[in-house]
């Protein structure tokens, strides 16, 4: 069976190819594979086969398929149709490539179907399910242009789809209870009460929305927006019966429960009766047959939902029939449009003489679909009398619905016959249709004789669909056209009669444009979500920055104070400072936080927060770390000289200051959030009780590390990954400083073509440049950077290391830039920044990488003991190569930010900046 | 065989030093950057071959043991580390494709390069990290090198966007920061493996404080509800390989962050009714931002969220089916939420927009754009048989396993916000791929235009009025790319020759790596299932730690 669905899925795939390069023929070849469905099945007669292929345990998916009654008829239906639409399809659309295209989506629906119904599995049979559901959307919109189209493509997508997932819910909840998918396990204990009642429901809910009956029948209708032979394929003989089909199958096991019953039988006759009225006011033929199909689904769903033996029969032999006659009707009003042009039964008259072969297929069709003898239809309809005249109430409510019901059907049967190929007075005839050729012709003849034929074969065909009724309980009933005298003889007789009554009452009667209340339901419900999608939209993604992080703040002031109030350990002691110099330092913090926010001018603002950073290396050097301390000093120094280069650019002053109430909503959520911060902090550390990591680092660092300065082993030994990776972080904040200004800026320059920028410092100070401060520079440039060296190689021991190393080397060139500018800047340092920082990152990478080759663990330090003449024996650790690594960074930053910073075109006054850059926008834009 | 584990990290960091020191050379430069990421590779599934086979491997970073740093590559940072190499080393070809890798002539070094490749061992570095303090040097690494993607070129928009994107990000950093503090200081250690005791011992509410700060800071970077709403606002805005490997990847690496964290220090699911909760908040927030957005970008960076409420689900029923799945899920995330951001590149250049009121008619324009797109639409909105829905039905299988109001209401959700999507993306398809052609668009038959559907005015005055700035402002940056010639070649009807080869077929290859994701469901749930055994069990992973060598053997 897996090779059935290979086949289908290779020739979807090179059908378009194949019907691109030889035409329409090609779909003649394409349809040998539904037809070798059609053979399988039909070799397969009477017996069963099973074939399993693992795919996922975890889930309990797996590929199985299993064949029985039940899906025999459907493969043989799925085929047999799908092989005569396909053929149709070769002669009845012109243009090729969209013939391409339905080749390919065609076969590749027929190969789900045969996959829906050969699946045991039930949740393959969902993914069958809904890529039945997926290749309707693409072929309803065959001519996407027209908006009609694609909104029928997607209600009947969204419809299908809804009830689909309720049917995976349920079929979980079923998986979930029994702990199996495969429903030929399942059916031996179906899972009962509410866990199964619920489980079944929510599956009967796909299978109503699949099979269009109420409330889910409104997409039907709309979905004949597709091409004639799709409509016919998909929503007559296949696809809507993915829904009959699921409910035979599950009716064995679930026909006892109540709401199951309500269900199919309820909402089924309802559907055949609503459907049924309104078939009777269609004037366009295939909305008449749309109707017509709902009608019919809904009595389907109905009698198969019964549970019955006798109705099981009934209901295969109807399915049978339906799929027959209805593809057969579907394809002649294809071959009247082709003819005619128009499907209009206001404008069609006295075609039956033109075309007396399409008219007599197309009498057979729906006499069998009035349940006329001597042909199939009348078979089924006949069982099925049979099958509800117990005399029980509710058989007998059914019954008296299904009379009514089939009454309709003969009514509209009647008016299509009446509409397609009858005389009417007052219309002029068609004269010179089109005729159809014979490859338009063969379809409909061969499906409307094979309804001939199986209405004259009642025993082979009982014996055929026998082994399903038998899975039920009850008392049977036979197929034939003749049972005597009886109560389901003089019924037929009655809907027969009453039905061309009501066909001549309501022959005249055109329906109002007015929109169906399924049609209604589901435009509203769009509409609701969308609006309920925009407003909800609006309020949660407001645009604004402030909100997003008070949002945040919020989140955690709320979490840090439920779980402090709620009973956190607060510790019992509580002690002060270790010495109040540590108060003057927290106050200092505090105090220049405080200015810094209240700051006015941006200079101030950063030389506040710069403030605060010395006093936290204040704190540092207080708990005897003055490594941190020289760092953090060098850091807070190196910002504020780069937050100057960059601050002549801007204002001097902030804009515009947010209004009083938000800022003391602000300055309530800055003080709680601080406040849940300090409470967490004061909290955790009086919580702990295992010995600090850091505890063994003092001894490690000299016997391991090779070095006495802590912090250094730290940074470039026990913790260089980090390090390695914070390095990399300042590389890539190099690649940004360079993205983001030099960049942007120079693509500006390029544009406008400003002349060359001035030098910096002058630009900065509005004076000329200062001789003095050059010459000073240069004198001690070289003794900084003798310096910086020093304090890289003696950093292992010493305080120092590769980033103060590089942080003070670049405060060497940062003066050199400010003194002289770029020229300066070059003569200092002649190289590119790529240069520096690429080589820094190789070494330091580097050092790691070396590490592993000679045996050891990446970024492992060994510990060399050279003997140098004159200096005497070194005690050199590797991990120092990798500190210059470091510090060729920290230089390269500065170097490359310098240098991107100096790449301004007009890097004064502020007014002036803007003006150009205003100009050079507008010249960029024009 | 544990060298292979720093390699991940290491090899693209050698890469990023190459090609700083070859700026200018920009065919040197992509040799190498490519290189270098098939390399990591390679090596990543190497990794994920050894760990499944012989258990986790662990590296002590310079032969500390657990003193200093650990590295440890189980099968679920193996997992990620392959798919995340996957996806990082497609999308460097499409950006190559795209002409974004070549910066202006006379910048000081290059950008592209080097900051990809450092962006790429960011990721990889938070997923191999086994201490704390390290996961937080990835986070930084990748959000870094992030800001730099993001403002690419400097346009208004992107540093608009780029500024709340760094805000937002610098701000979940801090709370990050913060919270390693307040675990270092409650424990005295940062190794994830030490750490397990350390926290078990905790009082249960001190314990509760870390968690939840860890908790909101990873939130905010995997955009959970109400933590999300940055995304929206910065990512779409971004170069389309950039915004796609963003998509793909930074938020998962938050998942992932929380998965770790979740199930190896902070087991017993405390809070599993609280990340419910916020599961369902975001799966239905975010999906019905999709469904108002007019922008496929836009509505994209919607899904995203969405569906990491899919993925928090998992995580927070904390069982092994659970788990297992939002793993399955989690892969099959990356791949296709990148391949559609990609996706939204190529209809950029094709339709000269991803507004779905300027664009038309390129299902027939352009065929394959068509079947590229369809695919891992369809894969994202949970249509079997593709991996989301598999994602999909294990993450309900493992609700129902739990059962409970609150694991039902999240089914219900999770189904509603299947559909949803699905009713998202046929918006797409319908407006973008259906519809008749703008004749704006490039490309376009004048005849073809005129003769069918008026457009509405108004996006006509949108028109007149937006092309010139926005157009203007990519110039700037994009006059290399190939899609100013785009314009050279719009009388001709022949869609797929303006789209560069270099671009579709990295596209063309993660569409097929979702398909696989498909077809080898069953193995990568196999993996799915053991990963999350491991972490249920907690054992091997601090085994595996401790069975280091101490310090100096």
């Amino acid at each position: 069976m897996l090779v059935l669905l290979v086949i289908h899925a290779a020739v979807a795939l090179i059908a378009p190819a194949l019907v691109r390069a030889i035409g329409g023929r090609g779909l003649y070849l394409v349809a040998l594979a539904p037809a070798g469905a059609a053979v399988w099945a039909a070799a397969h007669i009477g017996r069963t086969a099973t074939e399993t292929v693992e795919w996922i345990p975890q889930l309990g998916l797996s590929l199985a398929f299993r064949l029985d009654t039940l899906s025999w008829l459907l493969v043989l239906l799925v085929g047999g149709v799908g092989a005569l639409v396909l053929a149709y399809c070769a002669h009845y659309v012109g243009d090729r490539g969209e013939q391409a295209r339905h080749a390919g989506l065609l076969v590749a629906f027929a190969g789900t179907m045969l996959g829906l119904v050969l699946a045991d599995d039930l949740l393959l049979l969902y993914v069958f399910w809904e890529l039945t559901s997926v290749l309707s959307y693409l072929l309803i919109a065959s001519d996407p242009g027209r908006r009609v189209a694609r909104r029928a493509a997607m209600q009947a997508l969204l419809v299908t789809t809804l009830g689909g997932l309720a049917m995976l819910v349920g079929i979980v909840m079923l998986g979930a209870g029994t702990g199996t998918h495969r429903w030929s396990e399942l059916a031996q204990s179906p899972p009962a009460g509410t866990w199964g009642t619920v489980a079944v429901v929510l599956i009967l809910a796909g299978a109503l929305a699949k099979s269009a009956i109420l409330p889910f029948g409104a997409w039907l209708p709309a979905a004949m927006a597709a091409p004639t032979p799709v409509s016919a394929y998909l929503h007559a003989a296949a696809m809507v019966k993915a829904g009959v089909f699921l409910v035979a199958l599950l009716a064995p096991a679930f026909a006892g429960v109540l709401a199951w019953q309500l269900l199919t039988v309820g909402a089924g006759l309802a559907t055949l009766i609503f459907a049924g009225l309104a078939a009777l006011r269609q004037h366009d033929l295939k909305l008449l047959l749309a109707y017509g199909t709902v009608s019919q689904l809904g009595l389907l769903v109905a009698v198969l939902g019964a549970g019955t033996r006798a109705a099981a029969l009934a209901g295969l032999t109807l399915v049978l029939a339906h799929a027959l006659f209805k593809s057969a009707l579907f394809l002649t009003v294809g071959a009247v449009d082709h003819a005619t042009g128009t499907r209009d039964l206001r404008k069609l008259s006295g075609l039956g003489r033109r075309l007396p072969m399409l008219a007599v297929a197309a009498t057979l069709a729906a006499a069998s679909m009035a349940g006329a003898p001597p042909l199939l239809g009348f078979l089924g309809k006949e069982a099925l009398f049979a099958a509800f005249a117990t005399g029980e109430p509710a058989d007998t409510a059914a019954l008296i619905a299904m009379v009514l019901g089939a009454t309709l059907t003969v009514g509209y049967s009647l008016r299509f016959l009446w509409g397609a190929f009858g005389t009417k007075p007052g219309v002029v005839p068609v004269e010179h249709p089109h005729a159809p050729g014979p490859g338009l012709l063969a379809a409909p003849v061969l499906l409307s004789a094979a309804g001939l034929a199986g209405g004259l074969a009642a025993r082979p065909i009982e014996s055929a669909l026998e082994p399903y009724p038998l899975m039920l309980d009850g008392v049977g009933v036979h197929l034939a056209l003749w049972h005597g005298l009886s109560l389901p003889l003089g019924l037929t007789v009655l809907a027969l009669a009453g039905g061309y009554g009501v066909f001549r009452l309501t022959r005249d009667r055109v329906k109002s444009e007015k929109i169906s209340a399924g049609a209604w339901v589901y435009e509203q419900a769009l509409r609701g979500v969308d609006r309920l999608a925009v407003e909800l939209t609006g309020a949660t993604q407001r645009g604004s920055l402030p909100g997003y992080l008070g949002v945040i703040l919020i989140v955690l002031v709320v979490i840090a104070g439920t779980v402090l109030a709620v009973g956190a350990p607060w510790p019992t002691e509580f002690r002060v400072w270790d010495t109040p110099l540590q108060a003057v330092a927290g106050v200092a913090i505090i105090a220049a936080a405080i200015g810094a926010v209240r700051a006015q001018r941006r200079l101030a603002a950063f030389v506040l927060a710069g403030a605060a950073g010395y006093a936290v290396s204040m704190l540092f050097i207080l708990h005897g770390a003055p490594d941190l301390a020289l760092t953090q000093a060098l850091v807070e120094t190196a910002g504020i000289v780069m937050a100057v280069l960059v601050l002549r650019r801007l204002p001097a002053k902030f804009s515009e200051r947010p209004l009083r109430a938000s800022r003391r909503w602000r300055i309530v959520l800055g003080v709680s959030v601080g406040l849940a911060a300090a409470g967490m902090a004061f909290v955790t550390s009086g919580g702990r009780t295992a010995t600090p990591v850091s505890e063994r680092f003092a001894d490690l660092s000299v016997s391991y590390g090779g070095g006495s300065n802590i912090v250094n082993v730290i940074l470039v030994d026990i913790r260089a990954w980090d390090t390695m990776g914070e390095i990399s972080v300042l590389v890539v904040a190099a690649t940004g400083v360079a993205s983001l200004i030099f960049q942007r800026t120079s693509a500006l320059r390029r544009r406008a073509e400003t002349p060359a920028p001035k030098r910096a410092l002058a630009a900065w100070t509005g004076k000329e440049d200062s001789v003095i401060m050059q010459v000073v520079t240069r004198l001690i440039f070289h003794t900084i950077v003798l310096f910086s060296i020093y304090l890289l190689l003696s950093g292992h021991n010493a305080p120092g290391g590769g980033f103060a190393g590089g942080l003070v080397a670049a405060l060497a060139l940062t003066v050199r830039y400010l003194a002289g500018g770029r020229r300066e800047l070059n003569r200092a340092a002649p190289v590119d920044a790529g240069v520096v920082l690429g080589t820094g990152l190789l070494i330091a990478v580097g050092t790691g990488v070396g590490a592993m080759l000679l045996g050891g663990q990446v970024l492992q330090t060994a510990i060399v003991d050279i003997h140098v003449p004159l200096l005497g024996d070194l005690h050199v650790a590797t991990s120092t190569i990798f500190d210059v690594g470091v510090y060729l960074i920290v230089v390269g930053l500065i170097l490359d930010i310098l240098r991107s910073l100096g790449a301004e075109p007009q890097p004064s006054v502020t007014e002036e900046t803007s003006e150009t850059q205003e100009q050079d926008r507008e010249k960029v834009t024009a | 065989m544990t060298f292979l584990v720093p390699l991940p990290v290491v090899i693209p960091l050698l890469g990023a030093a190459i090609t700083l020191l070859l700026t200018r050379r920009p065919r040197a430069q992509r040799t190498v950057s490519l290189t270098a990421l098939s390399a990591t590779l390679l090596v990543s599934l190497a990794l994920l071959m050894l760990s499944t086979q012989d258990g986790a491997l662990a590296v002590a970073v310079g032969g500390w043991g657990p003193l200093g740093i650990v590295l440890v590559a189980d099968q679920l940072a193996a997992l990620m580390l392959v798919v995340s190499s996957a996806v990082t080393l497609c999308v460097l070809v499409y950006s190559i494709g795209q002409g974004l890798v070549d910066g202006a002539e006379d910048t000081p070094l290059s950008v592209y390069h080097p900051t990809y490749l450092i962006l790429t061992a960011g990721v990889t570095n938070a997923f191999l990290s086994g201490d704390l303090f390290n996961l937080y040097v990835g986070f930084e690494i990748l959000l870094v090198a992030s800001y730099v993607l993001l403002t690419l070129g400097s346009t208004e928009n992107r540093i608009r966007a780029g500024t709340t994107y760094v805000v937002v990000s610098l701000l979940s950093s801090l709370i990050f920061l913060t919270a390693l503090g307040l675990v270092y200081a409650a424990t005295g250690t940062l190794n994830m493996a030490q750490l397990v005791d350390r926290l078990d011992a905790l009082p249960d509410n001190l314990r509760l404080v870390l968690q939840g700060m860890l908790l909101l800071a990873f939130g905010i970077k995997a955009a959970v509800f109400p933590l999300s709403s940055w995304l929206p606002d910065s990512y779409p805005t971004a170069p389309a390989p950039v915004t796609a490997v963003f998509a793909g990847l930074l938020t998962k690496v938050g998942v992932y962050a929380i998965i770790r964290t979740e199930t190896l220090l902070f087991p017993g699911g405390r809070v599993a009714d609280l990340l419910l909760v916020v599961a369902l908040l975001t799966m239905v927030v975010g999906i019905l931002g999709a469904v108002a957005q007019s922008d496929i970008k836009r509505l994209l960076s919607f899904t995203l969220i969405s569906h990491i409420g899919y993925l928090l689900l998992g995580i927070g029923l904390s069982t092994t089916a659970g788990l297992s799945a939002s793993i399955f899920y989690t892969a099959h995330h990356i791949v296709v939420q990148t391949t559609l951001f990609l996706v939204a590149g190529l209809i950029e250049l094709r339709g000269g927009a991803t507004a779905l009121d300027r664009l038309g008619g390129l299902a027939r324009l352009s065929p394959l754009l068509g079947v590229l797109f369809l695919v891992p639409a369809l894969n994202l909105a949970g249509i079997p048989p593709f991996s989301g829905f598999l994602g999909k039905v294990g993450l309900f299988q493992a609700a129902a396993g739990v059962g409970g109001w609150l694991a039902w209401a999240l089914v219900a959700g999770g189904a509603v916000t299947s559909l949803l999507t699905l009713y998202a993306i046929a918006r797409v398809w319908n407006l973008a791929f259906w519809r008749t052609p703008n004749p704006a668009m490039p490309g376009v038959p004048p005849a073809e235009g005129s003769a069918l559907e008026c457009v509405p005015a108004v996006s006509v005055s949108v028109q007149g009025a937006m092309v010139p700035v926005s157009a203007g402002d990519e110039r700037v940056f994009e006059s290399s790319a190939p899609s100013s010639d785009s314009d050279s070649d719009s009388d001709s009807e022949d869609g797929p020759t303006l789209l560069p080869a270099m671009m579709v077929a990295p596209t063309i290859a993660l569409v097929a790596l979702g398909v696989a994701l498909t077809v080898l469901a069953g193995p990568l749930f196999g993996i799915a299932e053991s990963s999350a055994k491991d972490l249920i069990g907690r054992d091997a992973y601090v085994q595996t730690v401790a069975d280091l060598p101490e310090v100096g053997q």
